[in-house]
């Protein structure tokens, strides 16, 4: 995946977590990367400027990253339309992932990120374009999809580098369930 | 924005599809029922759903995939590398960052239970423990995350209705105070069971 020279807009309200997000990013060759805290800062960078992809968090204030999705697909004058947007959440039970998919999200990402589920999901979303799907209560990419393995053999393998993770507590989804849940509709379990 | 494709313009066989004669049929049967319904002087007929516009499906081309598919790049294991030893070089201001987040939440909470009126203070012990859950988590501080990853569960449950009972917030702040100390920052989880214990009974006694 070559993400030079492609304008990444991470909205986290966190400067810390934006700052991790920030670092991992130039570890994977990107050159562009700006930040905002806030959804009226999103808003304002893109009037202003061409951003590739976003990733942002769930609950950025004040809009939260849901209905900033969902302003963002719906605007129909908007050229941002069918930017791609990866969620970034803490919260990732079923139905919170399920909002988030019905939103126009391409993928969610669950925290606390670490650098090969950042990537796997870039990497996905840059090897496996979605046709979009326009209705008259929907835009946003086609949520009936399967995910196959990660492009060119990229996945958990045996040798991958070991990450330190926290354990997740409470009835939350890990990465692979929300990964699932995505393609659930194609199998009649939505 | 990518240029959409509707089904009929598309590059598909001419003709209608399957799907479409099975719309085209629905769509036909749901008219014969609404003018039935009309005949018989059904009240329900006015709330009949007109069908609405088809679907269009377009594919999409960003240039996010079109530029991310370009040879050149740094190969996964080394870009994964690359960002764990970003992570790494981070740790040491992170301590630090631990300190300042967990001293900041200490005062906060300790001039709340003293009594003086902090507006907005709940919004902002949930913002800060969310960032020390965080980025903790993504660092490998395991038993931090834990705690702080604890306490926000506490404060969404406060948020949602439950009562607020600061001597179980207190205990999750002490607990992170004493998660902070050089001793304790790298310890998971699962090495000190009774403190683990012990905060999830106090957050499953508060969000009954």
């Amino acid at each position: 995946m070559n993400l030079r020279d492609l304008v990444i807009l991470v909205a986290d309200p966190s400067s810390y977590i934006s700052m991790l997000i920030h670092g991992m990013l130039r570890g994977f060759g990107s050159n562009k990367i700006l930040e905002v805290r806030n959804s009226n800062g999103v808003l304002q960078t893109l009037m202003g400027q061409k951003i590739d992809i976003m990733i942002c968090d769930m609950h950025l204030a004040p809009h939260g990253g849901l209905s900033l999705t969902r302003a963002i697909r719906g605007k129909t004058d908007n050229e941002h339309r069918t930017m791609p947007i990866l969620i970034m959440s803490s919260d990732s039970r079923e139905a919170t992932i399920k909002r988030a998919r019905d939103a126009g999200a391409n993928m969610v990402i669950a925290k606390p990120i670490s650098p090969s589920s950042l990537y796997d999901r870039l990497s996905w979303i840059a090897f496996n374009p979605r046709k979009f799907v326009d209705t008259e209560t929907y835009f946003g990419p086609d949520r009936r999809f399967k995910i196959e393995g990660y492009p060119g053999g990229v996945g958990r393998r045996a040798g991958d580098k070991e990450v330190e993770i926290g354990a997740e507590s409470g009835p939350a989804l890990a990465q692979d369930d929300i990964d699932n849940l995505f393609s659930s509709v194609q199998t009649g379990q939505d | 924005m990518a240029k959409g494709k509707h089904p009929k313009s598309g590059s598909r066989k001419p003709g209608p599809s399957a799907n479409a004669v099975a719309k085209t049929k629905a769509a036909k049967s749901d008219n014969a029922k609404s003018e039935n319904q009309k005949k018989s002087g059904n009240a329900k007929s006015g709330k009949t759903r007109p069908p609405g516009p088809p679907a269009r499906i377009f594919p999409v081309d960003t240039r996010f995939q079109q530029m991310a598919r370009r040879t050149g790049g740094v190969p996964r294991d080394q870009a994964i590398e690359r960002a764990q030893s970003a992570l790494e070089a981070a740790k040491p201001a992170y301590e630090d960052f631990l300190e300042r987040e967990v001293a900041g939440l200490t005062d906060l909470v300790r001039t709340v239970e003293a009594g003086n009126d902090e507006p907005g203070w709940i919004e902002t012990v949930a913002f800060r423990s969310r960032q020390l859950r965080d980025s903790a988590g993504s660092l490998g501080y395991e038993l931090v995350a834990f705690i702080a990853g604890s306490l926000c569960e506490l404060l969404d449950s406060i948020e949602s209705g439950s009562e607020c009972n600061m001597e179980s917030i207190v205990c999750h702040i002490d607990a992170l105070m004493l998660a902070r100390q050089k001793s304790y920052r790298r310890m998971r989880p699962e090495q000190v069971p009774e403190l683990t214990r012990g905060l999830q009974r106090v957050v499953k006694h508060v969000t009954i």
